[in-house]
């Protein structure tokens, strides 16, 4: 169903926080992985906001929604994500990859409520996802998975590996979701090792393919309704992002990749979100 | 003391300059490596080969096949626990030369239990044609990669980044199977390795301010480990051996003291200092060296155990090596 007025402006509004938040949160860390926590901003929120069913008071509840962040790297965004749905105290951020918190950059499955995987060491995520949705389908589980991957960690052999294992075991309970910012740490994905053509290679190993604005809520919208009402193979979503999304100096920028920012540049990052959301 | 800043970025670059056969292959974290210079340098030999580490090893494996000097470079987790049985059957049992450059070994990346090559050690030494090298300063950072040039088959190297201390004269680089000797002493013998020896080196000091006198060797060559020349001062150690790694006390250089001092038959206490066969947190590295006792604090622990005796050494007595800023404990590092 498509989405109304109301309806988006309220995934704009809690993208607003969003990105208010992993801002916050870097600038109280010291420094986080902000431009890819950026790009996957609007991603996080309709999943979080719209389509997980999930119960943030109940983190293990057996018939939840699971959904792995393959790119680990993101955990800030996650972790702000997390924290505004109720998982934790969001204060408890102050302290993000700092001592005796629980929070490292990486999120640590035994120590943070909802995360349903310890990622970091990329291209695990989206095999434990493969594993997570053939565990519904022999449990007779109607939940579904989804994963979170970057582009850049779809250099990884075991990407394709699990996507060979996902369509080969027909999993159409699993929902792929890659965070195609073009970017990665070196360079353009381009650059540092080609993609493209990057859908084509998605449909030759059995996937149905959405290539998407990852910033436009319609767009995020259509292609995760229909990727959970029509089952019929293994969904990727390919979302069009742009890193650093919502912070004028980050957009774009191969250098925002990991970044710190003292008090002044979080309050240019500040601004600049609210002057995007209210556009 | 002086630190060095990125150290091996400027080797790296020296050492390739007259050797066309020197390439370096790099996975999405070239700057995060020191490898850019070269890339600069040199970027005819340069290849990114993309965040795909089981096949840049073996690619590597194939150009050394074709007489290519290729310098592998990616975090230490990333070439041992990665790309394993790559590294084994495409470079390690054929024998060929291709130098694995690690970095942020053990605890010092900011990055978590993802990132922290606890176990590399255990994992190359357990690899039948395998050198390890392992820098504890930025003389042995500078001459890491002419040790290994000198080796005719693999050479795994667990390298230092960032801002190196010098704890050695510049003109006494690393030389392959050679254990320095720090200190000279009678009570106890310490053998460190990588980060640990600069910890060493400060509680080594306040030891001796106390009246305990420990022999102190740093091992950079952790395989072939010298086991005799390593018998001979633990035979000489009145209370016992302490060893002191930035790794798991599991299959690294505790392990292999063990096994040399067992198979020689010197029965002398052994301590093993190290990560205690336990997955560590994520934080800084100082905080993690203290959590995990990995410092200059958890040598005394092991010296007053060997003492049976406490030393009643004070945390200002520790800092003999200054330390950096105090603040270093609240910002995070970059990966
Ligand atoms: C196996 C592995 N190799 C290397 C890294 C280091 N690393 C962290 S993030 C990153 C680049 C990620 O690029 P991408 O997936 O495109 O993420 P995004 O741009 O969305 O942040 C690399 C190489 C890692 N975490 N894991």
């Amino acid at each position: 169903m498509p989405i109304d007025k109301n309806e988006k402006q309220r995934l704009q509004e809690k993208a607003r926080q969003h990105r208010t938040d992993i801002v916050n949160v870097t600038e109280w860390a010291g420094g986080a992985h902000i431009g890819g926590a950026m790009s996957m901003a609007d991603i996080l929120t309709i999943l979080y906001y719209k389509f997980l069913r999930i119960d943030p008071a109940r983190p293990d509840w057996d018939e939840r929604d699971r959904m792995i962040l393959s790119k680990g790297h993101g955990g800030v965004g996650l972790a702000a994500v997390l924290g505004r749905r109720g998982y934790f105290d969001m204060a408890l951020l102050r302290n993000f990859n700092k001592f005796k918190s629980p929070f490292g950059m990486h999120l640590d499955c035994r120590k943070v409520a909802g995360v349903d995987a310890s990622t970091g060491s990329l291209g695990h995520g989206m095999s434990m996802a493969v594993g997570l949705a053939l565990g519904a389908r022999l449990q007779r589980k109607s939940w579904i998975t989804y994963c979170i991957v970057g582009d850049g960690e779809c250099n990884e052999g075991s990407i394709w590996e699990a996507a060979m294992s996902a369509s080969h075991f027909k999993l159409t309970n699993l929902i792929t979701i890659v965070d195609r910012n073009s970017l990665m740490i070196d360079g353009r994905t381009e650059d540092v090792m080609a993609l493209e053509p990057f859908a084509d290679k998605w449909r030759a190993f059995g996937f149905l393919v959405k290539e998407i604005d990852g910033h436009d809520f319609d767009e995020l919208n259509d292609a995760i309704s229909d990727a959970r009402e029509k089952r019929q193979a293994p969904v990727v979503i390919i979302a069009k992002t742009v890193k650093g999304k919502g912070v004028d100096y980050m957009e774009n920028e191969v250098k925002w990749h990991y970044g710190s920012m003292n008090s002044e540049l979080a309050q240019q990052a500040r601004r600049s979100i609210e002057k995007m959301h209210s556009a | 003391m002086e630190i060095v800043r990125r150290p091996h970025a400027r080797n790296l670059v020296r050492f390739a300059a007259h050797k066309p056969e020197v390439l370096v292959l790099s996975a999405d974290l070239t700057s995060s490596c020191e490898a850019d210079d070269f890339r600069a340098a040199y970027p005819e030999r340069f290849f990114s080969v993309g965040m795909a580490e089981q096949n840049m090893l073996s690619l590597a494996g194939g150009l050394a096949r074709e007489g290519m000097l290729p310098h592998v470079h990616t975090f230490a987790v990333f070439i041992c626990r990665r790309a394993f049985d790559q590294v084994a059957m495409s470079v390690a049992y054929p024998n060929l030369r291709v130098r694995l450059v690690g970095f942020l070994p053990g605890l010092t990346t900011p990055g978590g239990v993802t990132h922290q090559a606890i176990d590399d050690v255990a994992l190359m030494r357990v690899l039948p044609n395998m050198t390890i090298l392992e820098c504890g300063d930025a003389t042995e950072v500078e001459s890491a990669l002419d040790v290994a040039h000198g080796v005719p088959g693999p050479v795994y190297l667990r390298m230092l980044r960032g801002e190196v201390p010098r704890l050695f004269s510049s003109s006494d680089p690393m030389v392959l199977g050679q254990m320095r000797l720090v200190s000279r002493g009678a009570d106890l013998l310490v053998v460190s390795s990588g980060v640990c020896t600069e910890e060493a080196m400060r509680a080594v000091l306040a030891l001796r301010r106390k009246g305990v006198s420990a022999a102190h060797l740093h091992v950079s060559t952790l395989k072939p480990l010298s086991g005799d020349g390593l018998c001979d001062f633990a035979s000489e150690a009145r209370l016992g051996v302490i060893t002191m790694e930035n790794h798991s006390v599991v299959g690294g250089l505790g392990s292999a003291v063990a096994e040399a001092l067992a198979e020689r038959g010197v029965g002398k206490r052994l301590v093993r200092l190290g990560v205690q066969d336990q997955y560590a947190h994520g934080a800084s590295k100082s905080y993690l060296l203290a959590k995990y006792g990995l410092d200059a604090r958890a040598l005394i622990g092991a010296a007053e155990r060997l003492c049976e005796a406490p030393l009643d050494i004070a945390d200002g007595e520790l800092l003999g090596v200054d330390k950096g800023p105090a603040d270093e404990q609240s910002k995070a590092e970059a990966l």
